[in-house]
């Protein structure tokens, strides 16, 4: 037996309604009924981070929130973030500085560093380094994806990390 | 204006950005209508018959198509197994257990899979899974490979009489001389823990049918050629109807590189079915059900005469292997890996082995970053450490003293290994002076006298890279392991690669350019990477085994010099000169020393497909070459790693203060890939070190189901990586290139035990299992402090998880 909802989101700038199970993860939200792919699940449980997204500007993982709860906000997925033609800071960052191998991590990675650069100090590597604790990555023992966010709080904000 | 020398540069991947803006294509991304959904039912149960399978209300549950148990899919389906060659490994010699699709009389582990379930999507075929009706006949549980080798050990496969699956000795020299008088022994037994790859995307599949009858899968896996032609034969199915594509892969380090029951019932069941049908695992079943690693029990001995030059090893080793063997890679890969590899870079006068391979209710154990490299060269290294104490003498002077020295090489080990190269007392040296060896021993006695416990622990290894196929005959295996590449100019002048390797996050897409470019004089941007079509890619073995930038690498460089060949003699014609005054530079073929009497290389395609009759006579229209490529049996890299740690005596808390690499690889195609390849390893070697460990209770429950309990490190425990880099160019292969995926994961359990027994010198300890949680660390220091002060009362050793 299914319960069905309507909900209503914003996700990358565009209106969305769309009647949906309770127990629908968001995550699957985005990748099945909106077909927003480059949000990933790696683990289910809320701890690799691979699935993060940004609701209403916190960054939040999209497997631990039903899409009903989602009702009413404003998300931002990485395709929300830039494109080949026009890259965000971070993308270009993490590109220029070999930031990813695989790529599964790498929205989630971009859109916890997009909450992080926004919403936090950042003082040293290490701040940037426990922002970062709760997103996996298995290929680049994240010495360059530290760099890469270095590099994009400098282009950011003008403003040089210890 | 001249292109830049691009092999050996620093290059920017060109493959980044559809994975930076979300636009990968991973094989769950991919959509098609009508799909129905894969969900398994999978054993609670380690060991057990299989009785009555109600599936009455699971057939009810809403949105179901299909269920099948394994009785359903015998007649169809063979067993996964035999990997081995029966002229090599007879069956009086090696036992080769089926590995059926779906569990039919019996269960052998938890996770196993029972019963599939089909249905219009994931969550309504994980609920109906939920109500199908299992009995199980519970049998005697064996968790432990020792106890599994026991005579009367509840059999787990029954047709054979005993759980070992092969029995191996080897070695070389005169081991008994080697220990006759021996002035020190070292001798101990060491545990390494059971582990696994876990790349972060986890294995997915997606077949569909055609009209034509054909199957084309999609598969999260890292060689789609061995996995098209595995399938085939299990399935019974004409191999030319089905097509394997592998797309955008997340991560694979080995478990991948295998061929799983979910494969072919994806296959079978879109045929079944004619519908897609998809499978997607989570993070459950993947360590449940996926490839486990490196669980050994090694029992080693090493003799050194007085002055600290070693003589003679003896190791015993027993190995984990699981439920059953996978396939193709046998499983008892891992403990012969480590048997044949012990020697590492010092010189033995006499070596034997023993390997057994035995079976328990456990995940199957395979192929995992380093394959027996990883527990031996931990076991190598700690041991060399442990006799340095012993005799008194400093552990890199120790290893000075035994390693092969420069001259030395090639060197043939007791075991038969060919190392045709390698700079180990080169790069020992160039780490410790990176370090500040002398500088840090200095700083530790500071901190000593300060109550602080501060080490240094090296890990110094020689590496199996490539292995070709004479290396898979001699090992029985039944596959082969050359790859291959087309190199096509179309008559626009821009080139399409199309090889057998399969990169999932190696970035061949900008290697394999740089190696083409260079040596057609073209641009990278005029060059486009196909792979991981087996339609359209000529027959590889995909990647892993540190094999892409040799096989896969050679194979494009050997094609490419065909096509630049081709085109100097279309060139030559054209400008009324001999091929061998021309150079290929800057996208033109132009005379050595007068380089405005050039063409146009785009001119010369475009002749070769427009104006085929204008060619030098004899010529083929068109600008192709195929290159299929088997190289040497191995190449062998060599590294030095150099860990710093502090030790927090009351809590074993290790933190790590700095962490040098010193690598030799052989000819570097792009440092950025190198240097990021290194710092995923010791990433996943700190995790092996440290914090992995997959457990199971006695009943075989497994405890460690999540990503809580299975601790994969974070950008809090990895620390930068210091590099320094060596080339050792060997005569083997084209360019001089050795292979290095795996080596950056090797080294670190060697380093951070070595490490850490030193932070603790004063406490005389010891670390001879793995993983070297704060538990172990502090219950070590525990025991050490309670011999001190109690010097004349045994102290049994028990095991610290």
């Amino acid at each position: 037996m299914s319960d069905k909802h309507t909900i209503k989101v914003r996700v990358n700038g565009i209106a969305y309604e769309r009647d949906v199970e309770s127990r629908l993860l968001l995550g699957d939200f985005l990748r099945e009924n909106l077909n927003l792919t480059g949000t990933h699940f790696g683990c289910e449980h809320g701890v690799c981070g691979a699935c993060t997204v940004l609701l209403n500007g916190q960054s939040i993982r999209s497997c631990l929130m039903f899409a009903v709860q989602a009702d009413g906000c404003e998300i931002t997925t990485v395709e929300g973030l830039g494109d080949p033609d026009h890259m965000h800071p971070l993308q270009q960052s993490f590109w220029d500085n070999h930031g990813l191998q695989c790529g599964f991590c790498t929205a989630g990675m971009l859109m916890t560093a997009f909450d992080l650069i926004r919403n936090y100090s950042l003082e040293t590597e290490d701040d940037i380094r426990l922002g970062l604790s709760g997103n996996i990555c298995r290929c680049t023992g994240y010495q360059n994806i530290v760099t890469a966010v270095r590099e994009a709080v400098k282009t950011l904000r003008a403003k040089p990390i210890a | 204006m001249a292109f830049t020398q691009l092999v050996g540069s620093r290059v920017r991947r060109v493959e980044d950005p559809r994975f930076l803006v979300g636009k990968a294509t991973y094989v769950d991304d991919i959509r098609f209508p009508d799909t129905l959904h894969l969900a398994f039912v999978r054993s609670t149960r380690a060991h057990a018959r299989l009785g009555r399978i109600d599936l009455d209300g699971a057939r009810q549950a809403p949105g179901v198509h299909g269920i099948f148990t394994g009785a359903d899919i015998a007649a169809a389906l063979k067993p996964i197994g035999k990997p081995y060659h029966e002229k090599v490994f007879p069956p009086s010699v090696c036992h080769q257990p089926k590995w059926p699709c779906l569990a039919t009389d019996k269960v052998r582990y938890v996770g196993e899979g029972i019963v599939a379930v089909l249905a219009e999507s994931r969550y309504l075929a994980e609920d109906a899974a939920e109500l199908v009706d299992l009995e199980y006949e519970d049998l005697s549980v064996v968790m432990d490979a020792e106890e599994a080798l026991k005579p009367g050990a509840p059999l787990i496969h029954e047709e054979f009489d005993s759980n070992m699956m092969v029995h191996v000795t080897g070695g070389g020299g005169d081991v008994d001389a080697a220990f006759r008088d021996a002035a020190v022994v070292v001798r101990e037994r060491f545990y390494t823990n059971r582990h696994m790859g876990c790349a972060l995307e986890g294995r997915a599949t997606l077949a569909k049918f055609d009209a034509e009858g054909d199957i084309t899968l999609w598969s999260s896996n890292q060689m789609p050629h061995m996995l098209r032609t595995r399938i085939a034969d299990i399935m019974g199915f004409p191999e030319h109807k089905l097509r394997v594509i592998a797309p955008d892969v997340g991560g694979g380090f080995g478990p991948k590189a295998f061929v799983y029951p979910e494969d072919v019932l994806t296959c079978y069941f879109a045929r079944l079915m004619k519908r897609p049908v998809r499978w997607t695992e989570d993070r459950r079943e993947h360590l449940l059900a996926t490839f486990h690693a490196k669980e050994d029990i090694i029992e080693c001995e090493m003799s050194f005469t007085a002055d600290g030059t070693v003589r003679g090893m003896r190791a015993k080793i027993v190995q984990d292997l699981g439920a059953y063997c996978a396939d193709p890679w046998p499983s008892p890969f891992e403990g012969l890996q480590l048997a044949a590899t012990l020697e590492g870079p010092y010189k033995f006068q006499g070596y034997a082995y023993e390997v057994s391979t035995a079976w328990t209710n456990k995940m199957t154990s395979a192929a995992y970053r380093g394959v027996g490299h990883v527990p031996g060269v931990y076991v190598q290294e700690h041991m060399m450490d442990l006799a340095a104490r012993r005799l008194g003498m400093d552990p890199i002077a120790l290893r000075m003293k035994n390693m092969i020295r420069p001259e030395e090489f090639p060197y043939v080990t007791l075991t038969g290994l060919n190392y045709d190269s390698g700079s180990s007392t080169d790069a020992l040296k160039k780490a410790a002076d990176i370090l500040g060896y002398e500088s840090f021993r200095r700083e530790q006695l500071e901190a000593r006298s300060q109550g602080r416990y501060i080490g240094v622990g090296v890990s110094t290894y020689i590496e199996m890279t490539v292995f070709g196929t004479k290396f898979m005959a001699s090992a029985g295996v039944d596959h082969g392991n050359h790859d291959s590449a087309i190199v096509r100019m179309d008559p626009g002048g821009g080139v399409t690669l199309l090889v057998g390797t399969l990169s999932h996050g190696q970035g061949h897409q900008t290697t394999f350019a740089q190696l083409a470019a260079d040596e057609l004089g073209i641009r990278m941007e005029d060059i486009k990477l196909v792979q991981g079509d087996t339609q359209a890619t000529p027959y590889g073995w995909g990647t892993g085994a540190s094999r892409s930038a040799v096989v896969g690498g050679g194979a494009v460089v050997q094609a490419a010099r065909k096509v630049k060949e081709k085109i100097l003699r279309i060139a030559g014609k054209m400008l009324e000169v001999s091929p061998a005054d021309l150079e290929l530079v800057s996208g033109k073929a132009q005379v050595k020393g007068a380089p405005t009497r050039a063409v146009a290389i785009k001119e010369v395609a475009r002749m070769a497909t427009f104006s085929p009759g204008r060619l030098p006579a004899g010529e083929e229209p068109g600008l192709e070459a195929t290159c299929y490529y088997d190289p040497p049996a191995f190449t062998f890299a060599n590294a030095t790693h150099i860990a710093t740690v502090e030790v927090d005596i009351e809590t074993g808390k290790v933190k790590i203060l700095r962490y040098v690499v010193v690598e030799d690889c052989g000819k570097i195609i792009n440092p950025v890939i190198v240097e990021g390849q290194i710092t995923g390893g010791v990433a996943q070697g700190l995790g092996t070190a440290l914090y992995e460990h997959l457990l199971y209770d006695e009943h075989g429950q497994m405890l460690t189901g999540s990503f809580m309990d299975y601790l994969v490190p974070t950008c809090t425990e990895v620390p930068n990586v210091e590099f320094g880099h060596i080339e050792t160019l060997t005569p083997l292969t084209v360019g001089g290139v050795k292979g290095m995926g795996e080596g950056g994961a090797i080294a670190p359990p060697g380093a951070i035990a070595n490490a850490v027994a030193d932070a603790l010198a004063p406490f005389d300890v010891k670390f001879t299992e793995l993983p070297l949680t704060p538990n172990r660390v502090w219950d070590t220091i525990r025991k050490a402090r309670e011999k001190k002060s109690n010097p004349d009362v045994s102290h049994a050793s028990t095991s610290a998880t």
